[in-house]
Order: structure tokens, then sequence, then C-alpha cells
């Protein structure tokens, strides 16, 4: 009995060492994600992109560090689209699961929760999604943003509307009442405000509203040009659709975030001609890159490969985070987390995404999100000259 | 014109709104059920609609009748098998009860459908009526009659058929319409069958007009158990009343405190009918 028992112990010791070894030899990554609840479908995008990054690289061997590599492993938990909770599994992955690093939950409100937890254990962290300054003004030493913020969207769409519809006077703006939403709303109205437009109606709307026939009504009678709108994907097809309906005029259409989603083209028909959005990443895009995806081209294809769809900016985040994350540690040549953090502040990360540097407060500064115009049901950049792919068009009937 | 322009799109939902509310009210009304799962039902009747025009280019208007008659043996089912056995349990039972289902089928659909935003493009789009400058879009005109005639067939069932007058008879007191032979087991199942075909018409006239997504069916939820408590409980015309109230509640409310609020001011108006008027509009004892 006794020598039973020795010989299961020793076998228990050898397997504890084994994992113990294999612990040390694998970089485990922390990622809470909305796997369920309101925030489930960008929960599910954003996990396609870690995993797109995370199979590519184990695939190749893994990360780099001198002359050998480290696996990577990811460990998901789904915070159910509660913040609270988000907050609880970070603290779970420091300190149960002992991770490396983290990749932040989906959003502005949640990675800003999110951030004083990493901050407290000085564990660097990766934000894929927020794009609201809040979010980035405590200080933090271990906060990184892969967007840029809200101005960024705002204003060069507002350059090229004022370059070529030099007559536009009247902006009117709806937005969603919801912190990124409300903010990119209020960024349109200072844009406008700064070259001399007049916002004639600036109204915002309730989170799940179904009908949005009295606020487009009011709308149509400040009569104005440039109709800016602000929201997710399924208010911006029923504001679409609706204004078609109740025949609201404008010689320009910004709605954002949804048009440069295929899923909004689909909805919308006809109707998604000539609208203008812009956003952080789009497929159309043409980065060649130091990753390990090589280029924006290159990513596109392996992750159509994988999912049968072309990736949208979240799937794209997803990816991205990964990418920026490999790079400081190979550049680091240690998981150690001062050294990445210390090539996470260095910056200058040539991804398929964009060309990504962090400013003081971690946000990144370091690429203009281009501007989209739907033209005969394709997604074109028409904003920066550098990326472009078609001109922008004016004239349209809305 | 605007508030002409106001009236018209709050009475052009009006019929799609008593649509969404009349089965919840009927399986309140007669099981004493607060059936949570009513607005996952709608949002799979609108997947169906969804489906059938993208596989079979099947119009949402003309499936709508057909949604109602598909959804009516899984809601039969779903009482016989699953809600029957805690009926007599107090009403937070089957509360939580349908609460638990709900979250099983807007989870189910998730994996099925996915949580893609989709709609239907009606080709050719129907278009708009005009009347100098009030436009009143077809879809919706569409939508709110064949709804409006829906609720009716359900009120017409209820009152000149034998099994309307059982349904309306156990509403009103169950020992006693099992003493007259009336089968209550069998009658409750009909009943909720009858309302998760309703719920069936309404998410196919509904995927008409607006995107639908597994994780929409709250919205949908809330909106009947405000109808149904502005109309009366267990009243057709109550519903219908209701219905209308909300359209034109939602669509002056939005004009006069601004978008953000109207959603506030039509619950503001619900808790001032609670206070003043708890039976409803329209309500009374017994489903008629």
């Amino acid at each position: 009995m006794k020598a039973v028992r020795a010989v299961a112990l020793t076998l228990v010791l050898a397997l504890a060492t084994l994992s113990q070894t294999n612990a040390q030899e694998t970089l485990r990554i922390g990622a809470p994600l909305p796997i369920t609840g309101a925030l489930a479908p960008e929960g599910s995008k954003l996990k396609q992109g870690y995993e797109l990054w995370l199979d590519t690289v184990n695939q190749a061997g893994g990360v780099k560090l001198g002359d050998k590599r480290l696996k990577v492993e990811l460990v998901y938990y789904d915070y159910q689209s509660t913040t609270p909770k988000a907050v609880q599994l970070a603290e779970k992955l420091i300190s149960g699961d002992k991770v490396d690093f983290l990749f932040s939950p989906f959003g502005s409100g949640a990675a800003k929760a999110v951030s004083a937890i990493a901050e407290k254990y000085g564990v660097p962290m990766l934000a894929s999604s927020a794009s609201s300054n809040e979010v980035f003004d405590q200080g933090y030493k271990n906060l990184f943003g892969l967007y840029t913020d809200n101005s960024s969207l705002s204003e060069p769409i507002a350059d090229v509307v004022k370059e070529k519809l030099p007559a536009l006077k009247r902006v009117a703006i709806l937005g969603r009442n919801d912190l990124y939403p409300l903010s990119l709303g209020n960024e349109f109205e200072k844009s406008a405000k700064k070259r001399g437009l007049d916002v004639v109606y600036y109204e915002k709307y309730p989170i799940g509203t179904l009908d949005h026939s009295s606020a487009l009504t009011q709308l149509r009678a400040a009569n104005p040009d440039w109709v800016i709108v602000t929201g997710y994907i399924n208010d911006l097809i029923l504001i679409r659709k609706q204004a078609a309906e109740l025949k609201v005029g404008g010689q320009i259409y910004t709605l954002i975030n949804g048009p440069a989603y295929q899923e909004w083209i689909d909805a919308v028909g006809p109707l998604a001609e000539g609208v203008t959005t812009a956003s952080w990443f789009h497929p159309v895009l043409d980065y060649k890159s130091e990753d390990i995806f090589g280029s924006t081209r290159k990513f596109v294809s392996l992750f159509k490969a994988k999912y049968g769809s072309e990736p949208d900016f979240t799937q794209a985040s997803g990816a991205a985070v990964g990418v920026i994350l490999q790079l400081a540690i190979e550049r680091a040549g240690s998981k150690d987390r001062s050294a990445v953090r210390e090539q996470l502040v260095r910056g200058k990360f040539n991804t398929f995404f964009a060309p990504v540097s962090f400013g003081p407060t971690g946000m990144a500064n370091s690429y203009l999100p281009p501007v989209f115009q739907i033209q005969e049901g394709k997604v074109q950049v028409v904003y920066p000259p550098e990326v472009a792919t078609g001109s922008f068009r004016t004239g349209l009937t809305h | 014109m605007l508030w002409l322009q106001v009236l018209v799109n709050g009475l052009a939902l009006g019929g799609l709104y008593a649509c969404i509310a009349a089965g919840f009210s009927l399986v309140w009304g007669v099981l004493n059920i607060i059936n949570i799962l009513h607005g996952s039902l709608i949002v799979l009747g609108g997947y169906l609609a969804f489906f059938a025009h993208l596989q079979l280019g099947i119009s949402p208007f003309l499936f709508a009748p057909i949604a109602g008659m598909l959804l009516f043996l899984p809601g039969f089912a779903i009482q016989r098998v699953i809600i029957s056995p805690v009926m007599a349990r107090p009403v937070l039972m089957t509360l939580v009860l349908t609460f638990g289902l709900t979250l099983f089928l807007d989870n189910l659909m998730l994996v099925a459908f996915t949580a893609d935003y989709r709609k239907i493009n009606l080709q050719p789009p129907l278009g708009v009526l005009e009347f100098g400058d009030v436009v009143l879009p077809l879809d919706r005109l569409y939508a709110t009659g064949i709804g409006l005639v829906s609720v009716g067939a359900l009120w017409l069932v209820l009152r000149s058929t034998q099994l309307g007058r059982a349904i309306v008879a156990v509403r009103m007191d169950r020992d006693a319409a099992s003493l007259m032979g009336i089968n209550v087991r069998l009658t409750h199942a009909i009943a909720f069958g009858l309302g998760t075909a309703m719920a069936g018409v309404a998410g196919a006239l509904l995927a008409a007009i607006f995107p639908i997504s597994s994780l929409s069916s709250s919205g949908y939820l809330g909106k009947a158990f405000v109808i149904c408590v502005l109309g009366g409980l267990g009243s057709v015309p109550g519903v219908v009343l209701g219905g209308f109230a909300l359209g034109v509640i939602e669509s002056y409310g939005a004009l006069a405190v601004g978008p953000e609020n109207a959603l506030t001011m039509s619950f503001l108006l619900l808790i001032a009918l609670l206070a003043l008027r708890p039976t409803g509009l329209l309500g009374r004892k017994g489903f008629t």
C-alpha cells in the first residue's frame, strides 16, 4: 500500500513540476470579455480578433524571446456585460490565474474601471476599444489605448465637408444618450462651430429607441444641410431608414458607428449611398507591417479564411492589441512587465491596423482614423489622401 | 404641420403596438402569468419572417399569419410541459420560470442566428403616402393595419366561439368553469398558444419595419407591459386603446420634452395612471 502511495505521490509531483515548467514557458494574457448580455456581439467580435492573433502566433512557434519561443495562452472570463463583474474578474485573472498582461474589457466605461486594477498590480493593459479621453485622465502608467480620441473622428470629416461643400451652412446632430456616442456628438458640435457652421438641431435619443420618427420630424423641420447621427449599428439602420421615409433632406449624411460594417450596408440597401463615416480601421486599408501578419491585406485574408467574412474594426482591434503586445515583448526580449511597459511607452509599432504609438496619457496619437464614404454599396476611403481609395462625392440626393 | 406629422407618426405605430401587447395581455389575464418570454417569442417571429423573406421571398405582411400558426404549437407545448406543473404556485414562481425560459431562448437564438442586426429589405420598397407636408410610410400603415386585423380576429375568437367563451370563463372563475365541464388544463394551454401566436404575428410585422436581433426582446416586453397597464388588463379593446395611446404619447413626448425624455414621460404617465385608475383605461374583471 505504501509503495502505491509513494508512486502516486511521485507521479503527482512529477506532473506538478511538468505543469510548472509549462507555465514558465507560456505567456499568459487575461481577457475579460462580454460573452453574454448587451455587449455580446462586440464581445464575440473581440474574441475572434484575439484568437486569430493567438492561432497565428502559436502556429509560428510562439512569441520570440531571443532564441527561444513562448507559446501564448489567453485566459477568458465572461463578465456578462456588467462593469463591476469585469473589475472582479480582472483581479482574479491577476492574482488567481497569474496572467502576465491584460487586454481590457470592451468599451470606454469598463476599460476605465478595470484600469485601476491593472495599475494597482502594475500589470500593463492594452485597451482595445476605448476612445473617450476620460478613460485616460487618471495618470495611470499601465494603460495603453489602441484608439485615437473621439475628436480625431469628427475633425477630418468636418475638414472634408467644409472643403468640398463650401456653401454648406446648417448642421443637425442626433446623438445616442450614451457615453461614447454623446461624447462623439459633442465633438461634432465643436468641429462644426469651429468652422463657422450653424448647429440648428442637437438632440439626444435614449438607448434602445425603436421609433425615431418624432426626433426626425423635428430634425427635418430644422432644414439641415448636413445630418450627423451617432449611435450603434441598430440605431443607425433604423434612423437611416426612417429618415428616408420621412423625407428628411440634407446634402450629406454622417453616421458613426455603423456604415463601415457590411451588415449596415446590407440592412439599408440603396440608402447607404453617399453616407460618410469614420473608423479606426477598415479592411480596405493597406498598411505594410512588421507584425506577424505582415500587412493589412494578409490579415484580412487570414481572417476571411478563418471566419468567412471581412473583419470589421472591432474584430481587427482584438488582433491589433495582440500584435502590439507581441512586438513590445519581442523588443524587450523578456516578458518582464516593466521592460515591456518601457517598450510600449517607446511605441512606433507598425501594425496591420495602423502605425501605433501612445501619447503621454497612454492613448494612441500616431494615426488619423480614415474617413469613409459608401459608393455603389462599397466602402471607399476618401481621406487622408495617403490611404484614399476613391474621392469624396457630393451632389447626392437624400 | 409639425404636430400633424407627429400625430400620424404615433398613430402609424398604434395597431402594431396593440398587436405586441394582445398576446401578453391574454396570457396575463387568463392564466395569471406575467409571461416574460413574450418578448423573445416576438423576436423569434421576426426571425421566421426574416428567413421566409430571404429564402422563399415571402413578404413579411403575408407571412404574419403563418408566423402566428407556426408559433401556436410550441406555445401550447411550453405551457403543457413546462409551465403547467407550477401553475398553482404563486405568481412569482411562474415569473421566474418564464424569465428563465427567456434567457434560454435568447441565448439559443444568439447561437443559431448570432447577434448581428438584420433587416428585411422589401424590393421594391413600398414607398410613402404624401398629404402635402405630411408623409405616412406604407410599410407602417400595412403593419399597423394587419396588427389591428389580427387583434380583431383574436377578439372575435374570444367573443363568438365556444373555445373563446371557455377561455373567458376560465379567466372569470376557474373552479366554476371546471364544474361546467370545461377542461381547464387544455384551455390554459390553448390560451398560452394563442398568446405565442400573437407574438409571432407581431414579430413578423415588426421585422418588416425594424431590424431584428437576438437581444432585442426586453424592449418589446417593456412596451407590452406599458400598453397592458395603460389600456387595462384582460381587455382586447383595452390593448388597442393602450397601443394607440402609447404611440401618440411617445410621439408627442419626444416633441415636447426631447426624444431622450420621451420614455421617461410615458412611464411617468403610467405611474400617474396606476395611482389614479389602477384598472387602466378600459380594464375590468374578465376577458371580454
